[in-house]
């Protein structure tokens, strides 16, 4: 493409994104909306993958050895295990040491109610593991399920694992209302370009007289449909973004400990995502209502 | 060079437009393509520059076949064509300079050349003190004179024509007619359909007579007659 086309298409995308305002304005909104809709489902997916991640970081991982295991055997395990990159820290505890934790607080005292007295001890040596930031559970639960000396372990499973669910559900969600949005917002475009292809017809007409190629043709539509799906996407991002921050601090309020849980750069990654997605509505959408562009642009009807 | 081989349109319909056609054109001719409505001229005229393709047959321009020409190369046949129809189809919202620049924007001009381009068809139509108009602003005559030179701005080696006088009174009519044989004197091939009678009686050029399709007159210095 020459310097002297970009510059016709860009001329003339602008003129024309002027001189059809009402069409330019349903095509950007429609655009926009579309992309506020589906980052606020990724702002939430996102949210809840980092509470997820969160929840990882403070994991604490307790295996309960099998009861004929010796405090030497647990603290030769301990060793093995802390050398797992998974692994930050392990304390062993005695049973003794659990008891007395146990018996340290008048509560427990209850306890000895169900047969657990400081002479007659039923607890078994424990492992407590304090996981690295950022580790994934399944892989370390299933080396320590490997590992012959461990009875069981146990790390919150039932919240991790209806927390996991539910993430991995609004992924789920996120993606179906994405596409969904994706193509409802794409029909949209393709029918506001296909109105004013038929505004432009007799433009589009003497331009296939004079010798243009259809994708000469095409350049200003595309043009149009990118400056449409970039102004779409700013005034989704900034909307969204506005409107996160709101509630962010409004959850603050209401919420003492409340904090946000995604960073800058996340929400930079989102922002260039809406960005892409919102030129792929705008491009793809008047690419898809020209591709017969050889058959509209006859001067005359067959038969004539 | 035109050469029309054994040319024949049948719509879908079941109308045959044109009906075993085969003529030649030379270079530098100046041919009348006269006939009743519905006789096939605007096919005949479609043909030529690929808007429409004969059902059987073979056209020829330059040697090449552009019956066969695969869509992608039509643009690049009919930057070497000036086409001028008779309902001017100027832009209304461009000036008389960005119409006639039309034909050479989408060729990817340089601005230098447009301008220059530009300015020279304007001259040869007797419109370039106009440039800046609109066309609503113009008379019928004015804006046919813009047709001609967007349509000779390319220097085409064949201008086709489809009743360029049909809406102008006479004496227009004669300037527009004047134009069309000076453009024909540099030696552009020129191919016009029309109706008027005086103008091809006076001017005594080839004429082809359409009728139902079929040609029933070619006559190198003929008359509008046809019957």
């Amino acid at each position: 493409m020459s310097l002297a086309n970009l510059n016709f298409f860009m001329s003339e995308a602008a003129t024309n994104l002027r001189r059809s305002g009402m069409m330019s304005f349903i095509t950007i909104s429609t655009i926009g909306i579309a992309l506020i809709m589906m980052g606020a489902f990724l702002l939430a997916t996102m949210n809840m993958e980092s509470f997820l991640y969160q929840m990882q970081a403070e994991a604490l991982v307790t295996a309960y050895l099998k009861p004929e295991v010796s405090i030497s055997d647990a603290k030769t395990l301990s060793l093995r295990l802390t050398s797992l990159d998974e692994i930050e820290n392990i304390m062993v505890v005695t049973p003794e040491q659990a008891a007395k934790e146990l018996f340290s607080n008048p509560d427990d005292q209850q306890l000895m109610q169900i047969g657990i007295t400081p002479e007659e001890n039923p607890l078994p040596t424990t492992l407590r593991m304090k996981v690295k930031a950022g580790t994934h559970l399944p892989p370390l639960l299933e080396k320590l399920k490997a590992e012959p000396l461990i009875d069981n372990f146990s790390y919150g499973e039932e919240l991790f694992q209806q927390f996991q669910g539910l993430s991995h559900l609004l992924w789920v969600t996120s993606l179906v209302i994405v596409i969904m949005l994706g193509l409802a917002s794409l029909f949209i475009v393709y029918n506001t370009v296909r109105l004013t292809l038929y505004m432009r017809r007799e433009e589009i007409i003497i331009m296939k007289l004079v010798g243009a190629t259809n994708w000469f043709v095409r350049g200003p539509f595309i043009v149009e449909g990118f400056i449409q799906g970039m102004v779409g996407s700013f005034l989704a991002i900034i909307v969204l973004f506005a409107t996160y921050r709101f509630a962010l601090g409004k959850l603050a309020e209401l919420i003492p400990f409340f904090t946000a849980s995604i960073g800058f750069e996340q929400m930079f990654k989102l922002a260039a995502k809406l960005f892409m997605m919102g030129l792929v509505l705008g491009i793809s959408g008047s690419l898809l209502s020209l591709r017969d562009i050889s058959r509209f642009s006859k001067s005359t009807p067959e038969g004539v | 060079m035109i050469e029309l081989q054994g040319v024949t349109r049948i719509f879908p319909n079941g109308v045959r437009a044109l009906n075993n056609i085969s003529l030649t054109i030379n270079p530098g001719d100046f041919v009348f393509l006269v006939g009743p409505s519905g006789a096939g001229k605007s096919t005949f005229l479609r043909m030529l520059f690929r808007e429409d393709v004969p059902t059987e047959g073979k056209i020829l321009i330059d040697g090449k076949d552009i019956t066969t020409m695969p869509e992608s190369r039509v643009p690049y046949l009919r930057r070497n064509l000036g086409i001028v129809l008779q309902d001017f189809q100027l832009l209304k919202r461009r000036t008389v300079a960005e119409n006639v620049a039309f034909g050479l924007r989408v060729v990817g001009a340089s601005a230098s050349v447009i301008n220059t381009r530009v300015q020279e068809a304007l001259e040869q139509v007797g419109l370039s003190h106009k440039r800046r108009m609109f066309p609503t602003e113009l008379s019928g005559g004015e804006q046919q004179r813009v047709c001609i030179a967007r349509a000779i701005v390319n220097n085409p080696l064949i201008l086709i024509t489809d009743e360029p006088t049909g809406n102008l009174d006479p004496m227009i009519s004669q300037e527009i007619m004047q134009l069309f044989l000076e453009i024909n004197a540099r030696g552009t091939t020129v191919v016009m359909a029309t109706h008027n009678h005086n103008l091809v009686n006076k001017l005594r050029k080839r004429v082809l007579a359409l009728v139902d399709g079929q040609i029933v007159k070619d006559e190198a210095c003929g008359t509008y007659a046809y019957e």
